[in-house]
């Protein structure tokens, strides 16, 4: 453990959330592509319930939303607040509290799904005592973060600090309003909402949680680490400032577009589709400050493997943010919901955005913090290639799919009734399932190398004692 | 310099691209003679495909029965699946000639207009998969030479529009995002249309 002094960051905790987060990648990708193989040949859960497509699915996302995501985020939060504070962190053992604390609730989350216990919520699996301690883990990194903040030793507080305090205050209104409920025992509750109402909730929580961590959180991770990575300040700062308070302000009303076509409010689902529209202005405004930073510093590209994934994570992230509020249109979305482009979109984020974005950056912070070049740039090339076929395969293998889908179960014949049957159209989606399978292979065959190339280069390493650099005058906090 | 393209270029391109770009790079080309020489003939091509194989065998989209639509309806899909083609050619040749200064490529649209043909050429051939109306079959052939119209686009910016092969992969994956972008509105204004009861019978 790094030590205590008052000049030197702390950068060990920093290295384990890395090590924790890839660890989660690989076995929630590899939840992910059983997952697939099971839609492609279902009798491979063996009759094991706990194997079953109902409760490894639930697996899948919350290891990566919460392993992978938020062990990143967690991450990349204390080596940036520190570096952007000019102070090492809060209550540096607290955040090695909650490095542990966070990967044994993971663990103990994930076997808890498998065996069957469930809130039956979306991205809000988990029963009662683990919501319990998601929200006190969650407190003490508000506390570690938000301290280092009040500790600064430079006046103004930078952008990513913004995006990350917003993750961690957003998120906390979210996961304690959607998860309040009536306990009946240590494994069941039931929600405090009824019917449409716990609905609304639930999609308020759930399209936030994609928009304040997955998006707003490594909205951070990118402002921080893309002017580091191409070493120009961000192309407008003024910008990036008027796009999070957008963002911040439209994002929260979005959640109805879930529910086009439900037992809501007419007005509501319009409201929600006028303001997932409206979102698209701060999303692409980051897009545009991040593709401007980048462009000046094409030089980098030749040394640096890692600002490729980076370029491509806005890439993608531009593609989300624009399909995203294309799809809550209603006249779309009554084609593509309950269809795989709605799973095709959430990977296009989820890999092109997040984990591109997550890949660039552990490639750019594991060589510094244990000075020492990082172990196979070639390793890292061909993870890039990997990540962006696999990507690419899957966005285009559930676009196919999911019209088709939307198309076969509208149709309708002379008399108004279904031209076809649930079954025999889920029966001809095999062959996008065995596509959708090879990219996922793919994509987790890239992440694997990443791993092993993470792994060579922190062995028989230690963290970099790093000095708290003297801040000028002109921008201390006395000043 | 050469004034004008070689007619034999667009050819060369699909077997040997480097060499294709190097003379392309080193051309004088005006927008009129790119389109009505080469662009034309190859948008023309998927429309045509898909008018001719949808007629004849309908498409299959998974179902038993495949997908028969009448003959107003194919004319007008297939109309507007010529005219989205255009305009996806003229904006994306337009975006990458206004791109071009911050990535200090050669701005003349002539050449972005060529290269991006170029770029395109192997999609518009493989299209013949249309004349098989099977969605499956269809993204079977698509999706590998949708990569290796990638692979061109990523290769020929910096030899075509001459600016450093980073600078230039930083400018295809700008491209690539707006192509991403468009495939997708396509699809969603596809969507559209057909709720608003242009193309396939929907019951909404």
């Amino acid at each position: 453990m790094d030590s205590t002094s008052q000049n030197t960051y702390h950068d060990t905790v920093v290295i384990r959330l890395i090590q924790f987060s890839v660890f989660w990648a690989v076995a929630a990708m590899l939840a992910g592509v059983w997952l697939s193989a099971e839609l492609v040949w279902p009798t491979i859960d063996f009759g094991q319930s706990w194997l079953s497509f109902g409760r490894l699915r639930p697996l899948h996302t919350n290891g990566i939303v919460f392993g992978f995501g938020v062990s990143a985020l967690m991450a990349t939060a204390f080596y940036s607040v520190q570096r952007t504070s000019h102070t090492p962190l809060f209550l540096p053992k607290l955040a090695w509290f909650i490095c542990y604390a966070w990967q044994v609730l993971v663990l103990l989350g994930g076997l808890s799904l498998l065996a069957g216990y469930t809130t039956a919520k979306e991205y809000a699996e988990l029963e009662w005592p683990f919501d319990i301690a998601i929200t006190i883990l969650w407190v003490c990194f508000a506390l570690v973060f938000f301290g280092t903040i009040a500790n600064r030793k430079i006046k103004p507080i930078y952008i990513s600090n913004w995006f990350y305090g917003a993750l961690i205050i957003v998120i906390a209104m979210l996961h304690i309003v959607n998860n309040l409920a009536i306990p009946v025992s240590l494994g069941k509750s039931y929600s405090l909402y009824a019917g449409a109402q716990d609905a609304l909730v639930q999609w308020w929580y759930g399209h936030n949680a994609v928009g304040f961590l997955l998006t707003g959180g490594f909205l951070g991770m990118l402002y921080y680490f893309l002017p580091k990575h191409a070493e120009r300040p961000i192309w407008s700062y003024r910008l990036s400032i008027v796009a999070f308070w957008a963002f911040v302000y439209s994002y929260i009303w979005a959640g109805p577009h879930h529910l086009h076509y439900n037992s809501i409010p007419e007005w509501v689902q319009s409201l929600g589709m006028a303001m997932s529209i409206i979102l698209l202005a701060p999303s692409w405004a980051t897009m545009i400050n991040g593709i401007m930073t980048v462009s000046t510093a094409w030089e980098k590209l030749r040394t640096d493997p890692a600002l490729k994934f980076i370029v491509l994570s806005l890439a993608f992230y531009g593609l989300a943010t624009f399909e995203g509020p294309m799809m809550s249109i209603r006249s779309v979305n009554v084609v593509s919901h309950f269809t795989d482009w709605t799973i095709g979109h959430v990977h296009s984020g989820a890999l092109g955005w997040n984990a591109m974005i997550t890949y660039g950056t552990f490639y750019f912070m594991v060589p510094r913090l244990v000075g020492r070049e990082l172990y196979s740039t070639r390793l890292a090339n061909i993870h890039f290639w990997l990540a962006l076929a696999g990507t690419m395969l899957y966005i285009m293998a559930m676009w196919a799919a999911g019209v088709s889908q939307g198309l076969l179960w509208l149709s309708v014949d002379q008399i108004g009734e279904l031209s076809f049957s649930f079954k025999d159209i889920m029966a001809s989606m095999t062959p996008y399932y065995l596509l959708r399978l090879v990219a996922g292979i793919i994509f987790l065959s890239g992440t694997v190398l990443m791993g092993y190339n993470l792994l060579m280069t922190l062995k028989g390493q230690h963290a970099v004692k790093v000095n708290v650099p003297a801040v000028d005058p002109a921008y201390g906090v006395t000043a | 310099m050469s004034s004008d393209i070689h007619s034999g270029l667009l050819f060369r391109s699909l077997y040997e691209p480097s060499a294709a770009f190097k003379e392309l790079a080193s051309a004088e080309v005006e927008v009129p003679s790119v389109f009505f020489k080469f662009s034309l003939w190859l948008v023309l091509l998927p429309p045509i495909f898909s008018l001719i194989g949808a007629a004849n065998f309908g498409w299959r989209i998974g179902a038993e029965e495949p997908l028969m639509l009448d003959d107003q309806s194919l004319v007008l899909v297939s109309v507007g699946y010529f005219l989205v083609l255009i305009f996806g050619l003229f904006s994306t040749a337009l975006i990458s000639s206004w791109m071009a200064s911050t990535y200090g490529a050669s701005a003349s649209l002539g050449k972005h207009l060529a290269l991006i043909t170029i770029v395109g050429a192997p999609l518009a051939i493989a299209s013949i998969a249309h004349l098989f109306p099977d969605v499956l079959i269809n993204v079977l052939v698509l999706i590998p030479t949708m990569i290796w119209s990638m692979y061109l686009l990523y290769k020929g910016i910096p030899v075509v529009l001459d600016t450093p092969p980073e600078r230039g992969m930083l400018m295809a994956s700008s491209l690539v995002g707006w192509l991403l972008v468009a495939a997708v509105s396509l699809l969603g204004i596809s969507m559209g249309l057909w709720t608003a009861g242009v193309g396939p019978l929907l019951g909404v």
